[in-house]
């Protein structure tokens, strides 16, 4: 008895076993990664030799005359950079500069989307009108604003005198960065508002529909319905103004070029300065794009941590193992 | 799904990237020595020796520049090379040079050599042009190397070794007082009884003087004119080049070897000096006299300015003289050109001008066909004609030219068909080894530079003081040369 007992239980896992389908083949033994293998290959050339080639130099004194020499130099770039206060406070103008715009962007961005959204007619017309500014090329939009804002020809130097501000803003340390924020709001909002509005066009109406009947107001739903179905749209909407503003350049060099004072010298003025003007201090410079890297990395997992459906994600990974 | 026999292992492709990384980021292979090549034919005329070959050069988007480039004709059928032209400013000129000679190319075989910014950090990257020069297989420099103004051949085309010479004067931009002669005129008296001394822009004038003048426009002629002077004060190259010429008035420099570093320079620079009594009195001048200047100032470099003075929003403001061509055909006649005021030390004009350069990656026809190029464009027909050209107008860099009659005759000619001419009188005094003004010629000075103007940003901008200032820059520069 007890051994019928226990050759049914031996006999059933082996059943079982044999109804499942077979282990599949995961990871780099598979066919699919074969297949991947050549464009991985070319990725990893493109992205991981300039970032190894980039750890190297940020140790060395790199020397370009002639052909590229890197000498060691063990830590002294990150030494020289970590203690110029100067290299400080570009971080922080960075991190003004980019809390600023990011916040703008994505509220504006937003409102906007929501407007465009609850419009019946001319909607086509109207966000055609509102993308426009992202067509232009950032270096066009700086020279656009330069010449603008150009106390002797300016159209809206000329119309902010008109109502008694007559200080030009791009000569006083206080509004300069005010005024190459609020270029980089004019150009990219649109960008945001498009993404936005392709999130909330996918909120299905008979929720919505589900929520008037219950009682819900439009901010109510708007916070309580809209907005949680729209994570992962606004995650994306974030990385993408995100990593394109922690490199903003074009627009500075156009207006300011850093100044006045310094004050709107963030990172990555500094670093092209480094790299590309200043001579010998491609080390130095390696140094500084290590630390961009290093806060877009960060960065980038901060969004993924608040804006991510991680059950949603997983749910995914466990169908697909299925 | 199928598992293939001989998998990838997560190992084995980390592996295979990684050494990839490091093969790729071995040196490469380059050379820097060219040797000059004899010709290659062309019926014995030997202009025509390189003929079918291409050349590329790059420059600032300067007046000789935008001259040739609107009129390369000349050069390719005397030559049959082919020229192709690039112009940017001079930040990207930089950038690309020093591309070209990290890579161990010769993409741009002629180059826009900037004294400060490609000459000294970059001077082993540029073939000496001496054995071309002395080589008998191409056409001599007409009127030979002497016809160059003497302190221009210096300044642009030697570096530390005074046997060697890297590139040949192309312009010379120099730093002048413009004012509006009208306006003077018209004021003239009332400015002379008000404030006690004659007003006209002349060699007497000083920079206190100039301040007095700048401060009555303000008060007594704004129904003519906004401001009495502007100023290129934006945080960028064009402030340091402005306050240049206030500091060595007053006595101070930026290195102790001074004014020698401007020339041949020097491998040891000596201290840096530039946070000195007489730098600290500069720049404290210098500050009351943004105050009262046009309240743009700071953020226009020398085009906005032109600009500005062009708009007749300004009264006078020391400028590259380069402008009068634009200011010509704005107030014919209207303008005039002075020397800059003195200041208890010396009078001083910030010079600006650039030679043109071979990169020394360059070999064979296209070594020589860059040379004839050179050749040319700094002939003194070539620099006559660029001197006439409608989209600009260069300056000439060989005294030939200026002695030329029909040169001569354009001088006080108002509109002229030499419109830069108009400056001559007040460049070739300003030319003078006692009134030239030079930045010294050292490898860092880009960041020297940076240095420069950021600080005297900060001290315009944020009400900051002189003598803090001149300490701070002062720290800075001794850090980077270190």
């Amino acid at each position: 008895m007890s051994s019928a007992v226990a050759t049914q239980e031996t006999v059933a896992p082996a059943v079982e076993e044999q109804d499942k389908p077979p282990k599949e083949p995961r990871g780099f033994n598979t066919f699919e990664f074969a297949l991947m293998a050549p464009t991985l290959a070319l990725l990893a050339l493109l992205s991981l030799v300039p970032f190894f080639t980039l750890i190297a130099m940020s140790f060395s004194d790199v020397r370009t005359l002639g052909r590229i020499r890197l000498e060691f130099t063990g830590l002294e770039n990150w030494v020289d950079v970590f203690t110029n206060p100067a290299f400080w406070a570009s971080w922080g103008r960075s991190l003004i500069y980019f809390t600023s715009i990011i916040v703008l962007e994505m509220v504006l961005g937003f409102a906007f989307a929501v407007v465009l959204n609850n419009l019946i007619r001319g909607r086509s017309l109207l966000l055609s009108v509102v993308l426009l500014p992202m067509f232009l090329a950032p270096v066009m939009v700086g020279l656009l604003a330069r010449f603008l804002l150009d106390s002797t020809i300016g159209l809206y130097a000329k119309m902010l005198a008109g109502v008694g501000f007559d200080t030009d803003v791009f000569a006083n340390p206080s509004t300069a960065m005010p005024a190459v924020i609020l270029i980089d709001v004019w150009e990219w909002t649109p960008l945001v508002a498009l993404i936005m509005l392709a999130g909330l066009t996918s909120v299905p109406p008979s929720t919505l529909e589900a929520a008037a009947v219950d009682g819900a107001g439009f901010f109510r739903s708007l916070f309580n319905i809209v907005i949680p179905q729209m994570k992962a749209v606004i995650l994306v909407a974030l990385l993408v103004r995100s990593m394109d503003a922690i490199r903003y350049f074009d627009v500075i060099t156009a207006t300011t070029n850093g100044g006045p004072a310094d004050a709107t010298k963030i990172i990555p003025i500094r670093l092209y300065e480094m790299a590309f003007r200043f001579n010998n201090q491609i080390g130095q410079a390696a140094v500084v794009g290590l630390t961009m890297l290093v806060f877009s990395i960060a960065l980038a997992n901060v969004f993924l941590r608040f804006f991510g459906d991680r059950e949603v994600a997983r749910a995914h990974v466990a169908g697909g193992d299925h | 799904m199928t598992s293939l026999s001989n998998p990838f292992t997560r190992r084995r492709f980390l592996t295979g990237a990684a050494g990839t990384a490091a093969l790729l980021a071995l040196p490469g292979c380059g050379e820097q020595t060219q040797t000059p090549t004899g010709s290659q034919g062309g019926g014995g005329d030997p202009w025509k020796q390189f003929s079918g070959t291409s050349i590329n050069m790059i420059s600032e988007n300067t007046p000789p520049t935008a001259a040739i480039a609107a009129n390369p004709g000349p050069f390719e059928q005397l030559t049959g090379i082919k020229l192709n032209i690039q112009q940017m400013e001079l930040d990207k000129v930089v950038e690309k040079v020093k591309l070209d000679f990290s890579s161990g190319t010769a993409q741009n075989h002629v180059i826009y050599a900037d004294p400060y910014q490609i000459l000294a950090p970059l001077a082993d990257g540029l073939a000496d042009l001496k054995p071309l020069i002395e080589n008998k297989d191409y056409p001599p420099v007409e009127k030979g190397i002497e016809d160059f103004i003497p302190t221009q051949m210096d300044a642009l085309g030697k570096y530390l070794d005074a046997d060697k010479i890297y590139a040949l004067p192309y312009d010379a931009p120099t730093m002048i007082l413009h004012y509006r002669k009208d306006l003077f005129e018209k004021y003239a008296d009332k400015m002379q009884s008000d404030l006690g001394f004659d007003p006209m822009p002349s060699e007497a004038m000083t920079w206190d003087q100039y301040y007095s003048i700048a401060e009555w426009f303000n008060k007594n002629a704004k129904s003519d004119v906004k401001y009495g002077t502007g100023h290129q004060a934006k945080q960028h190259d064009s402030l340091q080049a402005d306050f240049s010429n206030v500091l060595w008035a007053y006595g101070g420099d930026y290195f102790e070897k001074g004014q020698e570093l401007g020339g041949i320079s020097s491998e040891d620079p000596g201290a840096v000096t530039v946070g000195s009594d007489p730098g600290v009195q500069a720049a404290t001048f210098y500050k009351k006299l943004i105050k009262i200047a046009h309240p743009s100032s700071t953020t226009w470099d020398w085009t906005g300015l032109a600009d500005a003075f062009l708009a007749g929003q300004i009264a006078m403001c020391p400028n590259w003289h380069e402008f009068a061509a634009g200011e010509e055909k704005q107030f014919p006649g209207k303008i005039g050109y002075a020397l800059l005021p003195k200041g208890p030390a010396r009078r001083a004009h910030n010079f600006g001008g650039t030679g043109i350069g071979i990169n020394g990656n360059a070999k064979d026809a296209e070594l020589g066909a860059a040379w004839l190029f050179v050749n040319w464009a700094t002939s003194p027909e070539t620099q006559l004609m660029t001197l006439g050209s409608k989209v600009g107008g260069g300056t000439p860099t060989r005294n030939s030219v200026y002695e030329l009659p029909e040169v001569q005759a354009e001088i006080d000619k108002s509109p002229s068909k030499y419109p830069n001419i108009r400056t001559a009188p007040t460049v070739l005094k300003a030319w003078e080894k006692e009134n030239i003004g030079l930045r010294p010629k050292v490898p860092q000075w880009v960041q020297l530079n940076t240095i420069i103007f950021t600080e005297l940003s900060k001290m315009l901008t944020q009400d900051g003081d002189p003598a803090a200032t001149m300490a701070s820059m002062q720290d800075q520069m001794q850090k980077a040369m270190q």
